[in-house]
This record gives structure tokens, C-alpha cells and sequence, in this order.
């Protein structure tokens, strides 16, 4: 049945022409330089450390990492990363 | 953090957090929706954040829950700041006397000022304003609207057309504007207008009563001119006889003119000397080597020492000496004679009034005498001859 709900959305999604996020409840993410980076819509905080932040997403994990990570602020939707930040990597679930 | 000073009017903490898993506690925040800012590592790996302090109580279930303790690092806003303040009483009871000191001074009426040149004098509109309460040190709570005060003012002084109170902050201008008022008249009862000479009238102007004689009229002194009774037998009214007549009035003079005129004047030759004034005594410091003139005249000038606005008993005085010179002249008789009928005409008119004019003038008699010409001439004046008498 999900499965059958979500193929739906995709759909209307690519006939319609619109943003995959909007329809499909995905995190998006904005990066500024290598300074500042902004995760919508994303599912907990799994691990955090200045090195790393790892974030749940529906689908999978989300990690940021890099150097003297901060968090400009949390809220439940959206997370406000600062600091130096090196990669963003997505691991989506098998 | 959503604006600082927000931020700081409700106070915020910055924490530690010790000990527990700081990922299952920043989970359990963003699903209380607690905002947390800065978070960010310590050295020892400790989680490090500020909150407000409302949101600060609410993390303590959060904090049991998850088996951890918090550390308060430092505290910042406005609620700490007034706990400090209220340790130190002197400090806070001084900030609220001054604000106390600023609301009771402008509360206080500091100026009044009065506008509009009025002839009313100043210390009487002020008189009148203390009485309705507007005067400077007064409480202006005390005080009724401007309305109502302006209308009472009027009342006290009736010789005003208006007056008007505005208060600005702190000072009260009044502006008063007088009434214009009609000239007063002296008062006038019914009155004839005679003649005061014997004359022919060459023209008459009669404003108020009812003239009785026309041009080339020949009047006698005392006849009635203009007469102030209108009507005639029993409807008969008494009025305030006005008007202008002329005539033709003789005057005849009686003029004796010197041969030889005496008159004095300056040579030019002038000396100076100069005093000291020590009391009533006068000590003279130059001028010793001046001439002495046969006729002279001196001019005087005092300087007094001043001290503030007292005279003191010192000084200085000088003397200007201008020698003078008494000159004769000579007159043929003619001269003599236009001289004497110069000074004649002169006074005739002065006399006569301003309106006077000198219609001719008849030398009846003409000799020389003792060095005098002696001279008798009949003037023919056109003057107003009219002059009031009252009836009755």
C-alpha cells in the first residue's frame, strides 16, 4: 500500500513538474560555501560530535562532517549547522 | 535565538551538559520544541548551549529522563541584571527616585510667559493668573484646562478682548489682546459760539448748531456766531454748538524799534583750565598762565568719580573760558523800521492762532525819536474768531 501511495506521488510529481521535495517529505539541504549548512525536514539527531553530525532522514542517514561543528539551532524540522564543514554524505537504507 | 535583544529582555543561560547521550537529549528537545542556539563541544566532550530561561525549567524532565545534570557557565539578560540591581538597594532606590524626581519636576509649571504687547500692565495680567492659580512652581494637575482658565482670566480682566492659555510641556504662555477702545471725549454741554473781536466774516463753517451770520457780515465782539438752539418757541432744542468761522479782525500796534542793536559774540579766543574736586574744594591743576578777558563766558564741565552707582566725593572739573565781544550795530531808520514791523508780524501771529493770516497792514504814524523809531501800524487779520459760551 505505501509502496503503491509513493510510486503515485512520484508520479504526479514528474508529470506536474514539481519540486521532489515538496511531494516526496525529503530533506533538503543548503549549503553555503563550506561554512554553513541548513537541513530541512530531516527525522533526530543521531549522533553529534565537532567532527560529525549525523541526522535521520526517512530514507536512510545523513552525515555532515568536518571541523568544529556547531549547531546555530535545532528545531524539529530543521537543523542550522555552522563551522567547517568538509562533506555531506548520504546513506540510504538497503 | 530569534533577535538578541528579545533574547536578553527574557533573560538566557549558557549550559553544559554533563554526563547522558547528547544525541537522545537534543532529540527530545526539537520534539518539545525547545530552541536551543550554539551548540556546540567543549574540550572534555561535553555539549554546550545557551536557552532562555523559561525553556531552561521546562529541560529539567528532559534532563531526568536521560540520566544527566546541567552546568550553568554564565548568565546574560535583563532578569539577572535586576537581581544584581536589587543587592544593591541604594543604587536601585536612587535610579527610582531620580525617575520619580524627573515625572514631579514636569509635572511642575516652570514659565509663564505673557505675549501680545497689550497696554494692560504685566504685573496685573500676572496678578490675575496667581489668582486663577497659574503661576511658575505650581502643580499642574492643579491647574484647570486652558479652556476654562482662559475664560476665567477674561473675567478678571475685562479690559482685554481676549485671552488665551496654552501649556506646553512644562511653561504656560498667556496671550492677551486688548479690546480697542473709542477715544474718550470730554463732555460738552449746549454752548453758543460768540465772536471774541469785532470783525467781518469771510467764511463760516458750521458743523453742529445753526449759524447766524454770513459772509461780509459785520459782527461786534460777543454776538452769537453759531448758536446752539435749534428750532424756535416751544420746539426749541439745546445742542453743542461746532464749527469755524473767519474774519477779518484789526489790530492795531504800537512799535518802537532801536536805532542801535547791542548783540554779543565769540572772538574765537578761548582758555581752559582744569580742577581737582576733593569734597566741596576745587584744587586747579593747569591753566595758571591764561589771560584775563574783559568779557567773557564760562562753561562749565563736572566729572565725579563713580563707584558702581555711587557718586564718590572726588572729581574732576574744567572750565572752558570763551572770550566775548559785544558788537553795535547801526540801523538806518528804514531798517530800523522793517526790523520793528518783522517782529510786529511775528507775534501778531503767534497771537492769533495757527490758522491766522495777515491780509495787510496800514503804518498810520512813523517818526523818529531818542534814537528809536516809534511806529503805529493797523494789521488786518484773517483769523477764527469764534470762541465757546455755554447756555444757560
Amino acid at each position: 500500500m505505501m509502496r503503491v501511495s509513493r510510486r503515485l506521488r512520484k508520479w504526479t510529481a514528474t508529470i506536474l513538474d514539481l519540486p521532489q521535495d515538496v511531494v516526496l517529505d525529503l530533506p533538503r539541504v543548503t549549503m553555503i560555501g563550506g561554512l554553513q549548512l541548513t537541513v530541512e525536514n530531516h527525522r533526530g539527531v543521531l549522533h553529534f560530535s565537532p567532527q560529525s553530525l549525523r541526522l535521520a532522514m526517512d530514507n536512510g542517514e545523513m552525515e555532515v562532517t568536518g571541523q568544529d561543528l556547531v549547531i546555530r539551532n535545532i528545531g524539529a524540522e530543521e537543523v542550522f549547522v555552522e563551522g567547517k564543514i568538509l562533506g555531506v554524505q548520504l546513506h540510504p537504507k538497503k | 535565538m530569534k533577535g538578541t535583544w528579545v533574547a536578553m529582555l527574557r533573560g538566557y543561560v549558557w549550559v553544559k551538559l554533563i554526563g547522558g547521550e547528547p544525541e537522545k537529549f537534543l532529540n527530545a528537545v526539537t520534539t518539545e520544541r525547545i530552541t536551543l542556539w550554539n551548540i556546540s563541544f567543549t574540550r572534555e566532550g561535553n555539549l554546550m548551549f545557551g536557552v532562555s530561561i523559561p525553556d531552561f525549567f521546562r529541560l529539567r524532565p528532559l534532563l531526568r529522563a536521560n540520566g544527566s545534570r546541567t552546568r550553568i557557565i554564565s548568565r546574560h539578560g535583563l532578569p539577572f541584571r535586576m537581581a544584581r540591581l536589587s543587592r544593591r538597594k541604594t543604587f536601585a532606590v536612587g535610579m527610582l527616585a531620580f525617575i520619580a524626581a524627573l515625572f514631579i519636576l514636569s509635572t511642575l509649571v516652570w514659565n509663564v510667559k505673557i505675549e501680545g504687547n497689550s497696554t494692560i500692565p504685566e504685573e496685573k495680567i500676572r496678578a490675575a493668573a496667581r489668582a486663577e492659580g497659574i503661576y511658575a512652581y505650581q502643580w499642574s494637575f492643579r491647574m484647570q484646562d486652558a479652556a476654562s482658565l482662559s475664560l476665567r482670566l477674561a473675567r478678571h480682566l475685562p479690559e482685554a478682548a481676549w485671552i488665551g492659555v496654552d501649556k506646553t510641556g512644562t511653561s504656560i504662555t498667556i496671550t492677551v489682546i486688548d479690546s480697542t477702545k473709542p477715544e474718550q471725549k470730554p463732555l460738552e454741554g449746549p454752548r453758543h459760539l460768540i465772536a471774541k473781536a469785532d470783525a467781518v466774516i469771510t467764511r463760516v463753517v458750521a458743523e453742529n448748531g445753526r449759524p447766524k451770520v454770513e459772509r461780509n457780515d459785520r459782527v461786534r465782539k460777543g454776538d452769537v456766531l453759531i448758536s446752539g438752539v435749534l428750532g424756535d418757541g416751544a420746539h426749541s432744542k439745546l445742542v453743542v454748538s461746532k464749527g469755524k468761522v473767519m474774519g477779518l479782525v484789526w489790530h492795531e500796534y504800537r512799535i518802537a524799534s532801536p536805532l542801535v542793536t547791542k548783540s554779543k559774540s565769540f572772538t574765537g579766543v578761548s582758555q581752559n583750565r582744569n580742577y581737582l574736586l576733593i569734597g566741596n574744594r576745587a584744587l586747579q591743576i593747569s591753566g595758571y598762565r591764561g589771560q584775563s578777558y574783559a568779557d567773557s563766558q564760562t562753561r562749565t564741565t563736572l566729572h565725579r568719580a563713580q563707584l558702581w552707582n555711587r557718586l564718590l566725593p572726588f572729581g574732576t572739573m574744567k572750565e572752558h573760558e570763551l572770550e566775548v565781544v559785544e558788537t553795535e550795530k547801526k540801523l538806518t531808520p528804514a531798517e530800523a523800521k522793517e526790523a520793528g514791523l518783522k517782529q510786529a508780524r511775528e507775534e501778531l501771529l503767534a497771537r492769533c492762532g495757527k490758522d491766522a493770516m495777515i491780509k495787510a497792514e496800514n503804518i498810520l504814524h512813523e517818526h523818529t525819536e531818542n534814537g528809536k523809531v516809534l511806529l503805529t501800524v493797523l494789521f488786518e487779520v484773517e483769523q477764527s474768531i469764534e470762541v465757546e459760551r455755554p447756555i444757560g
